[in-house]
């Protein structure tokens, strides 16, 4: 089963296939395939300005998924185009299973969503409020949105306008954690929380993938998305920039050392593809340079001193070339980013003439700078990761 | 119910199983509720205000005599053309409590709650940024859209009620004094006018029922319905264009205001008289219809085949014509909704 096209430039439908219902509680129903929620080259324009652009990307059901980006990267545009809020320029969609643009009402009954600047009625109390959204939603639970709202410490007897901001986002995810949906879709959850709430908000979240539930998580906390989140994405520019799995991300080291004698960085950078912006790719490499000219100086004695040690330093072993990459950091030192196992990097590591050597895990930040200010090396070293133009197409 | 399933002392709703709690034809229960709630002090004050306005005016018309009234209102004979109706149909008692129809007050209490209402049906919520929770529930936006226009049609419906009613209560509570002169003969052909006797004029103290009929103003309270109705509908098609209630509301006044000009232009110049024909006040005639309760009875106004004697249409088709625009309204206003983005909260 496909989704009908009406034109003949629309995007590719796309290719739902029609499975048994999972096994899990909050399963899709049979015509919706294998992904709870999937885009084909999903795009919004306002005029000249392009929001998003050919985002394509899968969400499989029980999956927590994160949306990351700086301001205006296209998360909340993506969500809402989702959601049937807004109507995309071109691309398609399907949540659930159903069609947001054709079908809204369906999609937004299988999805539970908190906007990034959740607002409720100002004229109710608090508990009028999660009385009118429990009723108003078909799986909504009051008592549930209560249980949340007491977890929450939330003086429920106040209207909703004499609430602070804060007060007001613990009753919106009292709102949200109330209906048991088979989608949750959150914009900053943890906005404007104490550090407490934050805790009890992503416990919940962690609570609902264990359920089986299917969550969309945008942050720009990084740690919260590497706390909670299965797999992200990263929106730069309304653009699809990268996905990367969090287990492969957890698998990633960062091994920073200085060589024993100064050694020329290597001219031969392996290149990968990927959606770096141009610009910043360009920026990085210039500054690279500079600090390769600053770091070793490279002068005919010198380079010819140190030739055949330093052919053997780049030599990467052949088993480990698709997992390692050799680059240099602005400040002189070596850096080896590896991805999978450390065993047996660890033993070509020893033969090598490095000092201070450091090992430590690729977080979720070096990703995102790496994304957003052009790192390669970080985004492509290791598993190739899925990127815009290889998902959901 | 819901077939819930049990699975980890966890209640879970299979996708299946979701369904609306909605009452028919494409409104929603709860938003129902929520727009009551949010009307209730705004009807409240607005009832009470054209209950009593309606009753304190038909009790001012007895406090002047209808010779007095006469009176002063041939001193404005010359302006006669800018009234509604003929000086000469106001007067009688039923023509006099008629012009409340017509009152500032009343026409501001109108146009209050319709464009109030109207206006904050699409662009005061994306205002409140409070559109975003509620669209995010499963409901569309036509069910959005026609909950919130119940609400405010049976409100308005409600507030035209309730000023008849309260001219109704005046009508029933109010006694006038009439002075019955002594009897006397008129010669023929003269002026002259001989008392046959020389007993002080009578003076009399009669329910003002008894010159009265509250239903003669079932018609007037009709048009009343149909020109807010015709707001009520303008002003949901401004809102469901727009994101800021503000302008929302200052469009529709604008609107407003250049029919109210035209409409008196085309009274005051003979050559600016097709205007008229343009604005939707020309089918406002609540007092018309009194006049026309009086002279041809209830069912007069009701009339949809004889053109009213001052105009093109019968009776019944001006009102119609102010519906059939609030209804091309509301159509373009749900088209317009369901077709556009809907903005973020700023």
């Amino acid at each position: 089963m496909t989704l009908p096209t009406d034109r003949p430039d629309d995007p590719p439908a796309l290719p739902v296939e029609i499975s048994a219902a999972p096994d899990i509680p909050y399963g899709l129903p049979e015509h919706c395939g294998q992904a709870m929620v999937r885009t084909c080259r999903l795009s919004k324009s306002y005029g000249n300005f392009t929001a998003l652009s050919d985002c394509s990307l899968e969400v499989s059901p029980g999956e927590i998924f994160g949306l990351l980006g700086p301001n205006g990267a296209g998360k909340t545009t993506l969500i809402r185009a989702l959601l049937g809020h807004l109507h995309p320029t071109s691309g398609k969609s399907l949540v659930a299973g159903f069609d947001p643009q054709v079908d809204p009402v369906a999609v937004r009954r299988h999805v539970a969503y908190l906007p990034g600047d959740a607002r409720l009625p100002r004229h109710m109390n608090g508990k009028g409020v999660l009385e009118f959204f429990a009723e108003i939603h078909p799986s909504g639970e009051l008592s549930r949105s209560l249980a949340v709202a007491e977890a929450l410490e939330l003086d429920l007897s106040r209207r909703v306008a004499f609430m602070s901001t804060g007060m007001r986002q613990k009753l919106a995810l009292a709102v949200v954690f109330g209906p048991r949906t088979p989608i949750l879709i959150l914009d900053e959850p943890t906005a404007n929380l104490d550090p407490t709430v934050r805790g009890q908000v992503l416990e919940e979240v962690l609570a609902a993938g264990r359920d089986g539930r299917t969550v969309m998580l945008s942050s720009h906390v990084l740690s919260e998305i590497e706390q909670t989140c299965v797999r992200v994405a990263f929106l730069r520019r309304g653009h699809l920039a990268h996905q990367l799995t969090m287990s492969d991300l957890f698998q990633r080291h960062r091994v920073v050392a200085r060589t024993e004698s100064p050694l020329q960085q290597p001219t031969n950078r392996r290149s990968k593809t990927t959606a770096l912006d141009s610009e910043a790719r360009k920026k990085t490499t210039a500054s690279a340079d500079a600090a390769s000219a600053t770091a070793s100086p490279a002068t005919p004695d010198a380079m010819a001193r140190r030739g055949d040690r330093e052919a053997a330093f780049w030599e990467v072993p052949s088993e480990l070339r698709s997992s390692v990459e050799v680059g240099w950091l602005d400040d002189g030192r070596i850096r080896i980013d590896t991805a999978g196992d450390l065993q047996p990097v660890l033993g070509w590591l020893s033969e090598l003439p490095l000092v201070d050597v450091r090992i430590e895990p690729l977080g979720l930040h070096a990703v995102y700078r790496s994304v957003h200010f052009g790192d390669e090396a970080v985004v492509s070293a290791g598993p190739p990761c899925s990127t815009s133009s290889d998902v959901g197409a | 119910m819901f077939d819930l399933q049990r699975r980890g002392g966890v209640m879970l709703a299979p996708l299946h199983s979701l369904r609306r709690r909605s009452v028919p034809f494409a409104l929603d229960r709860m938003l129902i509720r929520k727009a009551i709630g949010q009307s209730s002090l705004l009807f409240a004050a607005l009832a009470i205000a054209l209950f009593a306005f309606g009753w304190v005016r038909v009790w001012v018309v007895t406090l002047l005599d209808m010779q007095q009234f006469q009176n002063v209102l041939e001193q404005f004979r010359d302006y006669e053309k800018f009234a509604p109706i003929s000086f000469d149909a106001l007067f009688t008692y039923s023509g006099r409590v008629g012009m409340t129809f017509d009152e500032p007050i009343v026409i501001l209490c109108t146009v209050i709650w319709c464009i109030a209402r109207g206006s904050d049906v699409v662009s005061g919520e994306l205002g409140r940024g409070t559109m975003e929770m509620l669209l995010s529930q499963p409901i569309s936006r036509a069910q959005f859209l026609m909950s919130h226009a119940l609400v405010s049609v049976v409100g308005l419906l409600l507030l035209c009620l309730t000023l008849w009613a309260g001219m109704a209560v005046g009508i029933e509570v109010t006694t006038l004094t009439e002075t019955i002169p002594p009897p006397s003969v008129r010669v023929p052909f003269t002026s002259l006018v001989i008392p046959l006797s020389d007993e002080a004029p009578q003076q009399i103290t009669v329910p003002l029922s008894d010159r009265v009929d509250a239903l003669a103003y079932a018609a007037a309270t009709f048009h009343l319905f149909s020109f807010g109705f015709f707001l009520l509908g303008l002003s949901t098609l401004f809102s469901s264009i727009d994101r800021y209630r503000w302008r929302t509301i200052g469009g529709v006044m604008t609107v407003y205001v250049v029919q109210l000009v035209m409409y008196g232009l085309g009274k005051a110049a003979e050559s600016l008289r097709f205007l008229q024909g343009l604005t939707f006040f020309n089918c406002y005639k609540p007092q018309k219809m009194t006049a026309m309760v009086n002279e041809g009875g209830a069912s007069a106004p009701w009339n949809w085949t004889q053109p009213i004697s001052d105009g093109w249409l019968p009776p019944l088709v001006y009102p119609l014509i102010l519906l059939c625009l609030g209804m091309i309204c509301y159509a373009i206003a749900m088209r317009t909704f369901r077709r556009r983005d809907l903005p973020a909260p700023l």
